[in-house]
């Protein structure tokens, strides 16, 4: 067990420096920082000169080094940019992609869920076919356009919702500034939590029909009807329950992913998270923010793999063999 | 006379596979299925139209000679102010007919998307027969790939790609490569699915008699991982890989979003709709509307059809 | 535990609930710092205008008025300059500003890690005479030296010592890269970088206020759709810039108004004058036709100038004729013709260079520099097909465009220039046009190695003459030489856009630098 736990943790280690080794790599083509770092009255010399200053000049080995030796200590040096350590930007930052993410997130399971049930028990019905199709058109188009059109119609033509930004936040204790506070915060959120939300809700209300549909054809669900349960009791006690382990499973993976299009849904919106830092750090070629970002997106992604491993192993004796022997 | 012969069986039998076609479950579930029959309409119309875009498209938009810049922003069939011009969708900032970019800009994305699903839809199977076939460390490492994969956000992952191919190729062949890289960053970003369907198919099916027995009479492992256990695995693919289609589409608009995708002089339906939002408050809605309508009709109408696909191929559910 | 800090209070005026003296404005860049020597950028030095002052600064038509200088004259026979400082003036934090603070501007100013060192490049002695007086040593006559530091801010000799900020620094930021303790009209009273940023007035500034506002927040949006968005839903007061194609929408809109003027930036296109063969396209490898001034001019006749004003640009940019605008000093107004839009000429004189059947070559262009540059340059693509030569556009991000430029990887490439500092002629001369010198610092944005040894000779004088009739037949005769060579070629002078609610009244300035205490809200 303990030989099993190492073993992961050392692959986990292993994932994380090739995950830095390719990003690291990757900067030295998206451009050079040197050209947005001087104004137009630059010298040749100044370029030299700063270029020697920030480590450019060094070979790729030594510059990944010195990167990886900061990285260990929590230290991802200064901004570029903003001239500032990347960890302060960071933390600064964290709090509007989190509570998004946690928004939509929320949007996602509880609507998914509900309409997932809905089109599982009305299976015929025409109100959960249309559920079904017009579920199909909001991840047939892409988040960008779906932000770009709400913000056209709700903020342009209606003047319901803000267009961008998070509106009015609050501070709780040092580091944490919320919108959940006030009704300007809360107006702010609701359109990029949708935009964002709205492919992992179609997912997860076709994942719940179907498994839905899958366990109310199973003996014991009869048997329970046969009983003379209630169809409310039967529908949510009995079988809700027993697609749940498949729907959390998802949900986990699709924690990537909605990290990943906070990119985009944070760019249309002018949302001020980690994801909008990342897009501006590209396009000053800001390299000490996109390795930070980066790296932390993979010390998360690998950090919940090991952790549902090894929460598997100890929660199913079965997969012991399996998962540690062979895979 | 024999030639004749040979030609009238050959025909019995051909006519013999497609009664059994006509007469198959799946057949018969096309045919009850109304969604399924006009989307697969659609996305026959869009990518015939795609296919024989210069034998239909009115102009040529990637050739830039014949590009008139002053009939730029006409609007839908009425004529341009300067040039009198008239089109059918409209003209973009360039002067190009919108219906013949759309056509020409369909092929990119078909093509950006058929192909990467190929190229992920392959790396997927061998690795996943691979290690469900052989299993230790094989087995170990590239399942280990494929979870990290998985939680990586397959955004990210293209991103990355596109940044260090970008690095390789050389400026000059840049505009050319951008397609080549765009199939490679999607598909290298989706493949895991594949693999893990098939994996799980092997690992079942290796353990049936009838493949120690191919080991026995001393097929190759390939032979038999391809002639009797693939097959096993064909309908799961055949699912994943038409909504992978739907994704791959939208997928590459996305790039085109974030400035990583198809050059503007050859554009994308994706580098379309990102041009097409810089007029959306302007008033030139057309050269938006088009481009987003025909990925909304040609991503929803290969969804449709996976969807319809997957049920259509699991007897549970039937 | 809850705390609403100021900053956030002034987000909470993004909401909507802004009385009538907050003013919210959106640009599209977040100024990377607030250190007045750090950078050399129009974002940057834009910002920072509101809240430092220098020795003198640019009035409303962009003409020299006194600042923290009251008077200034020159030095004997041109030996530098006198300036008279104002008496009276504190800083933010009260210390009062005198010539030693000049002194020290000028020692931070013209440090190596600053980037608008280059400004004091003529000047070999700075003298603080008294209290109130400073003069400056020049190499050689300056005439334009006042002008040239329009854009650099005083700062406190003793705030920055006590805050240890003495030296910009660019790599790992100090003090002043967050804070600010200028003269200035108003006042940093947050910073939250690529954030918000809030500025409120400063009740003692030396200068008659002409704004009424009580708090200003500034808010970059990158997504130019996003912040027409902002515009239209009034989530904010004023953005720059507006993307040409809302402009139309926006005027048609009750309640939001237009600004249009005319920037100081020409955008041109340069060639590869010096490089033996083509680099790219499909004659990669060949001869380099641009070293033919025939070809060059073909160029020139090929594009459609006012095709793309009237589409891409609607109507709202003016063509360009040479490497300045009209409104700058030392432009050429006997040279104000530009080559006619002319396709068969430009195929005669193909013809007659050679290239009867044309060539492939490779444009280079930028894609998030300008305003539709890439648009432009896919235009261009196009006219240049029409008479025979084929470009191959490689539009990239700046960040890889000017690395490329400057390992002369190019054939034909986009470029823009806004003379900075003195805003004169004489500026794109030094950096477009003189021979490449690294060591004189001359040419040092002349990627294609364009070189004209009368033009050389004259640059010197020009900066040196003192007489304005003099000066001006020198730069006429050079603005000659760079067209008739057609080393560059000039197509046109950038719009300048910018939108605001309809209550706000404000002055646009042609350096595109927006100046809050020209505001008012109504």
């Amino acid at each position: 067990m303990l030989a099993f736990i190492i073993r992961r943790v050392g692959q986990s280690i292993l994932v994380l420096l090739i995950v830095g080794l390719v990003a690291f790599s990757m900067f030295r083509f998206i451009g050079d920082p040197i050209d947005n770092m001087l104004g137009q009255e630059r010298t040749m010399e100044d370029v030299e000169r700063l270029r020697a200053q920030l480590g450019l000049d060094q070979p790729f080995p030594v510059q990944y080094f010195r990167f990886l030796e900061g990285a260990v200590q929590g230290n991802f040096g200064v901004s570029y940019r903003q001239g500032r350590p990347v960890a302060e930007i960071i933390l600064e930052r964290a709090p509007a992609t989190l509570e998004l993410a946690l928004v939509s997130g929320i949007f996602a399971v509880v609507l998914g869920i509900a309409l997932g049930v809905f089109t599982a028990i009305r299976r015929q019905g025409i109100g959960a076919n249309v559920i079904m199709a017009a579920s199909l058109i909001g991840v047939s188009l892409p988040t960008f356009l779906i932000g770009i059109l709400l913000i056209y119609l709700f903020s342009v033509e209606l003047g319901w919702l803000p267009s961008f930004g998070r509106g009015q936040t609050v501070m709780i204790g040092e580091n944490w500034s919320t919108g959940f506070l006030t009704e300007s915060g809360l107006k702010a959120l609701i359109l990029p939590a949708i935009t964002l939300g709205l492919y992992q809700m179609t997912l997860i209300m076709r994942l719940v029909r179907s498994e839905m549909l899958e366990v109310l054809r199973q003996d014991y669900i009869r048997f329970a009807r046969a009983r003379g349960l209630k169809d409310r009791a039967v529908y949510f006690r009995h079988a809700l329950k027993n697609t749940m382990v498949p729907v959390v499973t998802v949900i986990g993976l699709q924690i990537g992913s909605i990290i990943a299009f906070a990119i985009i849904t944070e760019t249309v919106f002018q949302w001020p998270g980690v994801g909008l830092l990342f897009i501006n750090a590209i396009q000053f070629v800001d390299i000490p923010v996109m390795a930070a970002y980066l790296m932390l997106i993979s010390v998360m992604f690998v950090g919940i793999n090991l952790i549902v491993d090894i929460l598997y192993v100890f929660i199913d004796p079965r997969l012991r063999v399996d998962r540690a022997g062979a895979h | 006379m024999a030639e004749l012969r040979v030609e009238t069986v050959e025909r019995a039998v051909e006519k013999g596979n497609w009664q059994r076609f006509r007469e198959s479950d799946f057949f018969y579930s096309f045919k009850r299925s109304p969604v399924a029959i006009v989307s697969f309409a659609v996305v026959c119309i869009l990518v015939l139209s795609a296919v024989f875009a210069p034998l239909i498209a009115p102009t040529n938009p990637f050739d830039p000679a014949s590009l008139n810049l002053m009939n730029g922003f006409t609007p839908p069939m009425e004529p341009n102010a300067f040039t009198g011009e008239s089109f059918f969708m409209g003209t973009d900032d360039q002067g190009r007919d919108v219906f013949s970019t759309i056509l020409y800009g369909m092929r990119i994305s078909l093509f950006v998307g058929a192909a990467a699903v190929l190229f992920a839809m392959t790396l997927g199977i061998v690795l996943g027969l691979v290690s469900g076939y052989f299993g230790g460390w094989t087995e170990t490492i590239i399942m280990r790939i494929a979870d990290v994969q998985l939680t990586f956000p397959s955004i990210l992952v293209a991103m990355l790609i596109f940044g260090i191919a970008k690095g390789f190729t050389p400026v000059e062949y840049r505009d050319q490569m951008a397609i080549w890289v765009l199939i490679l960053a999607i598909g290298l970003s989706d493949w895991v699915q594949f693999a893990r369907v098939v994996r799980g198919a092997t690992l079942v099916e290796k353990r049936k008699e009838y493949v120690a027995a191919a080991r026995l009479i001393g097929r190759s492992p390939w032979a038999i991982m391809v002639k009797h256990i693939l097959p096993n695995a064909l309908s799961p693919v055949l699912v994943i890989a038409t909504i992978s289609l739907a994704l791959a589409i939208i997928a590459e608009a996305t790039l085109s979003f974030l400035g990583v995708g198809a050059p503007p002089t050859q554009p994308s339906l994706g580098t379309l709709i990102r041009i097409g939002q810089g007029f959306l408050f302007s008033g030139e809605w057309w050269i938006l509307f088009f481009p987003a309508c025909t990925l909304l009709a040609l991503a929803l109408s290969v969804n449709l059809l996976g969807d319809w696909l997957r049920d259509a191929l699991n007897p549970r559910l039937r | 535990m809850l705390r609403t800090t100021t900053a956030l209070l002034a987000t909470a005026l993004m909401a909507g609930t802004a009385s009538a003296e907050e003013f919210r404005w959106a640009g599209q860049t977040d100024p990377q710092t607030m250190d007045p020597h750090a950078v050399s950028s129009a974002p940057v030095l834009g910002f920072l205008n509101n809240v430092y002052d220098g020795l003198v600064r640019m009035s409303k038509d962009m003409t020299l008025e006194p600042s923290l200088a009251t008077s200034w004259e020159p030095i004997g026979a041109g030996e530098g300059w006198r300036f008279t400082l104002r008496e009276g003036v504190t800083f933010h934090d009260g210390a009062t500003f005198d010539a030693d603070d000049v002194l020290f501007s000028y020692e931070r100013a013209s440090d190596e890690t600053a980037d608008v060192r280059s400004w004091f490049s003529p000047v070999t002695e700075v003298r603080v005479v008294d209290d109130f007086t400073v003069e400056f040593y020049t190499n050689a006559p300056n005439p334009l030296f006042p002008a040239s530091i329009a854009n650099w801010m005083m700062m406190d000799r003793g705030w920055a010592e006590a805050n240890n900020a003495t030296r910009p620094d660019k790599e790992a930021g100090n003090y002043a890269t967050l804070n600010v303790n200028g003269t200035g009209a108003f006042m940093l009273a947050d910073r939250q970088p690529g954030l918000t940023t809030t500025l409120v007035p400063n009740e003692n500034w030396w200068d008659t206020a002409e704004h009424n506002i009580t708090t200003a927040t500034f808010t970059p949006i990158q997504n130019p759709a996003t912040a027409v968005a902002a515009l239209l839903s009034g989530d904010v007061d004023f953005v720059e810039p507006v993307p040409i194609q809302d402009a139309a929408r926006l005027e048609a809109t009750d309640g939001v108004n237009v600004i249009r003027g005319i920037e100081t930036r020409t955008i041109m296109l340069g060639f590869s004058h010096e490089a033996d063969t083509l680099k790219y396209g499909a004659s990669a490898g060949a001869p380099n036709p641009f070293r033919d001034v025939r070809v060059r001019e073909a160029v020139a006749k090929a594009i459609n100038v006012d095709a793309i004003l009237q589409t891409i640009w609607r109507g709202s940019a003016e063509p360009a004729s040479q490497l300045v605008t009209p409104a700058l000093s030392g432009y050429s107004a006997t040279n104000a013709a530009r080559p006619d839009y002319d396709p068969e000429a430009a195929r005669a004189l193909l013809a007659e260079a050679g290239y009867a059947d044309g060539f492939g070559f490779g444009l280079m262009c930028p894609n998030d520099r300008y305003p539709n540059d890439e648009a432009v340059c896919q235009a261009i693509t196009a006219m240049l097909a029409q008479v025979g030569i084929e470009a191959e556009l490689n539009a990239m991000p700046v960040s890889n465009y000017w690395p490329e430029l400057r390992a002369d990887n190019f054939d034909m490439y986009l470029l823009g220039w806004s003379p900075g500092g003195s805003l004169d002629h004489e500026h794109p001369l030094r950096f477009l046009a003189s021979t490449p010198n690294e060591e004189k610092r001359l040419g040092s944005w002349n990627f294609g190695g364009y070189s004209n040894a009368r033009l050389d000779e004259l640059l010197p004088m020009i900066l040196a003459e003192i007489d304005p009739a003099a000066r001006q037949a020198m730069l006429d005769e050079v603005t000659a030489i760079y067209q008739g060579e057609h080393a560059y070629v000039p197509l046109y002078v950038q719009p300048l856009v910018w939108g605001t609610r309809d209550n706000i009244e404000l002055t646009q300035r042609p350096d595109n630098f927006f100046i809050l205490r020209w505001v008012t809200v109504n």
